[in-house]
Formats: C-alpha cells, sequence, structure tokens
C-alpha cells in the first residue's frame, strides 16, 4: 500500500504532447480512477506510472520514493491490461506464480499465493489450463490473480473490462470494487466509460488532452463541476446544455428566445446581457419546480422504473434528454412542460469556465 | 467410388510420381546389382540386392561413409544451431529496439541473394590463417553464416508477432531482460525457432561447395563422400553403388524433418490477449 504523487508530469512523442504538467496526489488505499475521452491521455499517465513509458519531465513519487527514472520492473507496481497480456505458453498457476518466482520467492510461499489468488478470484478448478482455453472473463481475472499474488505498491488498471460485454463488465466492475475494499491496497484505474468511474471511484481525475481538468469525489465532480467539460463528460444521461442571454435577472435561450428562465444564485452578478451556456442535467428536469421549459417530445424510452424522454423547444433543434420518474403516460408528439429548480442550472461563461 | 473423385486420385498420383520420379528412380537403382543397371533401365527390379548398401557400408582406407555422416551430422549442427543463437537477441533487439532496422537487418538479409561463391578465396584465407581448414568447426562456421539470413528473417517475424503488453506485462512482473528472452520471448517463438532449424540444418546438410574447398579429408562432409563413391572402382561411374550413397545421404535430413515437423505447432500466442 501506497500514495502517489505526480509532480509537473510531462510526456512528448516527438513534438507532441501527450499529458502536460500533470501534478496529483493519491492517498494509501485510495480508489483513483482517470477518465477521459480517446486521446486524452489517460493511458500514458498510467503507463508513465508503470515505468513503460519515460516522463520527459517531472516526477514521480511512489510512497515518497522517487521513481522517476526506476524501470519498471523495479517499481514494485501490478498492471492489469486491457487485452488481459496473459503468458499463453503457460498455465493458469504458472502465468499467476510468475512475478513470484522472478522474485524467487520459497515455493511453498509460492504455492500458498497461488491457492489464496485462486480462492479470492475462484480460479481453482482453472489452475492447470492454459489461458486459450479460458473466456474472456476468466483471463481477466487470471490477468487480475496475476496482479494480486505480487502484494504490490500499487495497482495499475488499463481500462480492464473494455472487452468483456455488458453483463460481465457490470459482474467484474463489482468484483474489483469488492477486491480493493478487502485488499485496501491503492488503485490507479484507467476508463473512458463515466459509469465505470462513477461506481468504482473514491477520486476521479478528468482528463482532456493531457491535462487534468479536475479532481475530486465521483459526487463532487457530478455535483459542483468547474467547467462545461467536466459537467458534460460526467452523468448519465449527459448534461443538457443551451446557449442563453442574461437580461434582468433572466435567462432567455438564443435558440428559443421566446423561453425564458430565472437565472440562479451567483457569488457574482451576471452582466447584463452577458452571454452564457446553461447547463441542466436531465436528472433535476421533472414534472415539480418552480422553473420550465416547455418542449415537444421526440422520442420516449422506458427503461422500467424511470423514463428517458428526448424532447426540443417549439421552432429549435435543440434536443433536450430528461430523465423522469413517472413517465409511463408520455408519447412522442405531446408537448412536454418540463419544471426544474432554478437553483440546479449551471452558468458557464463564453471559455466554459463554470460560474458560481 | 464417384468418377470425378477417381479423376482427382489419378491426376495427384501423376503428379506425385512426376515430381518424385528422381526420388524413385534414385530409390529403385540402389536395389538394382550392375549388371541390371545397364540392362534394365526400368524402375521394375528383377533381383533386389543390398550389395550396393553393403558397398557404400563397408569403410575401406579411402571411403568411410560413417565419418562423412559424423562430419554433415556436427557441421551441419553447429550450422543451424548457431545462426539461432545469434539471430534469436538480434531479432529482439531489431524488433524492441530498432537496433540495425535500417541498415544491418536488410543487409543480412540481403547477403541470402548473393553467391555464395564470392566468398571462397576470402574465406579460405582466413580459415587458412586461423587453422579452421579441414576441420568440422570451421565448416559449421561457414554453414552457420550461410543460414543466418534466414535465422534473422524467421526470427524477426516471430518477434513481431508476439503482442508488445505481454513483454510489458512481464516487466511489471519484475522480469528484467534475460528472465523476459529466455522465459517469456524464446518459448513464444519456438514454432519460429523449430522451422529455422530444420530448414537451417537442411541447408548445411546439402552444402557442397564449402564443403568441397575447406575439406581435405578429416572434415569431409556427406555431400563431398558421396560423389567419392561414384567411380569406387576406379572405371566408370558405378549407377547402383552411387544410388546407394545418396539413399544414406538423405535419411538423416528427412528423419530429422518427419521428427521435428510435429513440433511446429500453430501460433503460440493464443488466448495471450484479448479474444
Amino acid at each position: 500500500m501506497a500514495s502517489l504523487h505526480l509532480e509537473h508530469l510531462t510526456k512528448t512523442f516527438g513534438n507532441q504532447t501527450v499529458t502536460r504538467n500533470v501534478s496529483l496526489s493519491v492517498e494509501d488505499g485510495a480508489f483513483c480512477v482517470f477518465v477521459g475521452p480517446s486521446g486524452c491521455g489517460k493511458s500514458t499517465l498510467l503507463r508513465l506510472i508503470a515505468g513503460l513509458e519515460e516522463a520527459s519531465s517531472g516526477r514521480i513519487m511512489v510512497a515518497d520514493r522517487d521513481v522517476t527514472k526506476v524501470p519498471a520492473y523495479d517499481r514494485d507496481l501490478a498492471m492489469v491490461f486491457q487485452s488481459y497480456a496473459l503468458y499463453p505458453h503457460m498455465t493458469v498457476r504458472d502465468n499467476i506464480a510468475f512475478s513470484l518466482r522472478t522474485a524467487k520467492r520459497p515455493e511453498d510461499e509460492v504455492a500458498a499465493k497461488i491457492a489464496e489468488a485462486a480462492r479470492i478470484l475462484k480460479l481453482e478448478d482453472l489452475l492447470d489450463r492454459k489461458p486459450a482455453q479460458l473466456s474472456g472473463g476468466q483471463r481477466q481475472r487470471v490477468a487480475i490473480g496475476r496482479a494480486i499474488v505480487k502484494q504490490p505498491k500499487l495497482f495499475l488498471f488499463d481500462e480492464p473490462l473494455s472487452n468483456l460485454d455488458a453483463e460481465l463488465r457490470v459482474h467484474m466492475r463489482v468484483e474489483i470494487a469488492r477486491l480493493h475494499r478487502d485488499l485496501g491496497t491503492t488503485v490507479i484505474y484507467v476508463t473512458h466509460d463515466q459509469v465505470e468511474a462513477m461506481t468504482l471511484a473514491t477520486k476521479i481525475v478528468v482528463l482532456r488532452a493531457g491535462e487534468v481538468e479536475q479532481v475530486g469525489s465521483p459526487l463532487q465532480l457530478f455535483d459542483d463541476p468547474d467547467n462545461i467539460f467536466v459537467a458534460g463528460f460526467i452523468g448519465s444521461p449527459q448534461m443538457n446544455f443551451f446557449k442563453a442571454k442574461h437580461q434582468g435577472g433572466r435567462l432567455f435561450a438564443t435558440d428559443f428566445p421566446d423561453q425564458s428562465c430565472q437565472a440562479p444564485a451567483l457569488s457574482a452578478a451576471l452582466a447584463e446581457g452577458q452571454d452564457v451556456t446553461v447547463g441542466l442535467r436531465p436528472q433535476f428536469m421533472g414534472l415539480e419546480g418552480n422553473a420550465s421549459l416547455e418542449l415537444m417530445i421526440e422520442v420516449v424510452e422506458h427503461l422500467g422504473s424511470e423514463t428517458l424522454v428526448h424532447a426540443r423547444p417549439p421552432g429549435s433543434a435543440q434536443m433536450m434528454t430528461a430523465l423522469v420518474a413517472d413517465g409511463r403516460n408520455l408519447a412522442p408528439g405531446q408537448a412536454f412542460v418540463a419544471r426544474f429548480d432554478p437553483d440546479r442550472l449551471m452558468v458557464f461563461d463564453a471559455t466554459g469556465k463554470r460560474l458560481r | 467410388m464417384k468418377p470425378r473423385l477417381t479423376l482427382r486420385w489419378i491426376v495427384f498420383a501423376v503428379a506425385v510420381f512426376v515430381m518424385n520420379f528422381p526420388v524413385i528412380s534414385t530409390l529403385v537403382t540402389a536395389f538394382k546389382s550392375p549388371g541390371e543397371v545397364s540392362r534394365n533401365p526400368s524402375l521394375w527390379i528383377e533381383t533386389p540386392t543390398f550389395e550396393n548398401f553393403a558397398t557404400v557400408l563397408t569403410t575401406s582406407d579411402r571411403l568411410n561413409i560413417y565419418n562423412y555422416l559424423w562430419n554433415s551430422t556436427v557441421a551441419a549442427g553447429i550450422g543451424a544451431v548457431l545462426p539461432i543463437v545469434v539471430a534469436f537477441p538480434l531479432a529482439w533487439a531489431i524488433v524492441r529496439r530498432g537496433v540495425g532496422r535500417a541498415i544491418l537487418f536488410p543487409l543480412v538479409v540481403n547477403l541470402r541473394a548473393l553467391p555464395l561463391i564470392i566468398f571462397a578465396i576470402p574465406i579460405y584465407m582466413m580459415f587458412s590463417v586461423a587453422g579452421l581448414l579441414d576441420t568440422r568447426l570451421g565448416l559449421g562456421l561457414i554453414l552457420a553464416v550461410v543460414n543466418l539470413p534466414l535465422a534473422l528473417m524467421l526470427l524477426v517475424n516471430a518477434v513481431a508477432e508476439i503482442p508488445h503488453e505481454i513483454e510489458e506485462a512481464a516487466h511489471m512482473d519484475g522480469a528484467r531482460l534475460p528472465r523476459l528472452l529466455f522465459r517469456i520471448v524464446l518459448p513464444l517463438c519456438r514454432p519460429a525457432l523449430i522451422t529455422t532449424f530444420i530448414f537451417g540444418f537442411i541447408t548445411a546438410w546439402n552444402e557442397f561447395l564449402f564443403g568441397l574447398m575447406l575439406t581435405t579429408s578429416k572434415a569431409v562432409p556427406m555431400t563431398v563422400g558421396a560423389s567419392f563413391f561414384f567411380a569406387t572402382s576406379g572405371g566408370g561411374v558405378q549407377w547402383g553403388v552411387a544410388a546407394a550413397v545418396m539413399v544414406v545421404a538423405a535419411l538423416p535430413p528427412l528423419a530429422l524433418g518427419l521428427v521435428m515437423y510435429r513440433r511446429i505447432t500453430g501460433s503460440l500466442v493464443a488466448g495471450a490477449v484479448k479474444g
């Protein structure tokens, strides 16, 4: 178990900067998820921590030890790869034992640790099989087994669930969460799936174009995003955005100016005539609230316990999504008055920065 | 049997016969007596005899087939194994580190395109100075050079097929370069290693030019030694004996190929990464 500190970490490939000046602290025992769209540099950041890429500048501290120049095999970390990367010529048992035998641990200790890992991951019956004889989920469990027997300072996971089908992904997500609770080892986990990030993390790092956009707990990022990117990236379904102009304490939608709503209370008042982007989460649009938007329903998705309503203001192409609890009577073509509390609105300036 | 199937079998049989005619003809001749060879050119043997094999397998002061076989085995063994020993780490360095990818690799592979005869004189002079003339080691070394381009090409392809993540996983598991190479990369290259060994051994076994040039008595290989049998009685060519020596000379690489071929399994990388 260990903490992780990154100080001004930068990685360039040729003239392309993949991670830029990343500074970050992850406490001992945390489950930290790097999340962001494809190409945001999250996997590169993980590979820098692993030692599989060399940092162009900056420092990496694991358990207060500077490992920036230490090769991967000496960092005492374990990594689970997106593609599993099992040793195909070895049995499951030998795959799991490889790191222990590399470290020249006594064979009785190796056997005990394999048995323990097999018990935790339910691999007992598979120990003598080769990777080619395993299903995707079983291979993933072997890859995790290989990581846990090492008792590393940090677990690094590089999109470990992205090759699994939806059902197995949910199952493995729970398994990984349970494993983290039981072992208590610090985890650094990369994903592009914000649901995975929200459900697993104690701390989320949102990345875009190689830079950290915001760091916080899942609910912090959901409730209080710093900018329009984080607001849009975190939360499912995605936050609704529309352009608006501030006039007389009200926000007039640019695209459908016949509709307006009361501006939320902000610490610094909005200037008269200021152009802003307004964000409103689908979860906060429903049948109750002091403010409203008049919409025309285009598509209704009944999810069982709740209903996803895709609608747009009459005369506008701006699609909006509302997640309503009781929407069984809603149908396409109907008028729909989406009500909300104006304090739920988030306001972003022209640069995308949140105005609080 | 359906007519189409019958026709197919006839075509197969004719093709097999035509392509293997030299082998069949040699095999048949080996079992004919000298008189029958000159009288009966057909593939039918009137009175089969082991006389030719007896002549070949009987040693004399001038001819010793066991020595030739042993010389060829040792030299071809060196000529097949040494290129693998050299090419395996080099192939890894070329693929993973890019060492020599621009110049060295194409240069070595293109050596194969050069006629070997152009190396003859400088090698003879070097071997003469180094005391390697007429030694099995000397012959093996030059056969290794002959085999190196093919070995390098096959092993570069084999290393390149191994997913990079497997090697990264080994690094994360604490493996330094030697353990990575010998416990992970080497076993995964096994089919290519066996192929390289078989091709190398057969090429080295069949090599004639350097055998003729660099050996005189102690290290004469089978190919050169076989030619000594062609005129054992001092007169014209004894075709039966010549055929018998060719059959004996062909057996070891044939046996090796048959035994080792079973060990060339498909890709060993199956199941390593997603799928």
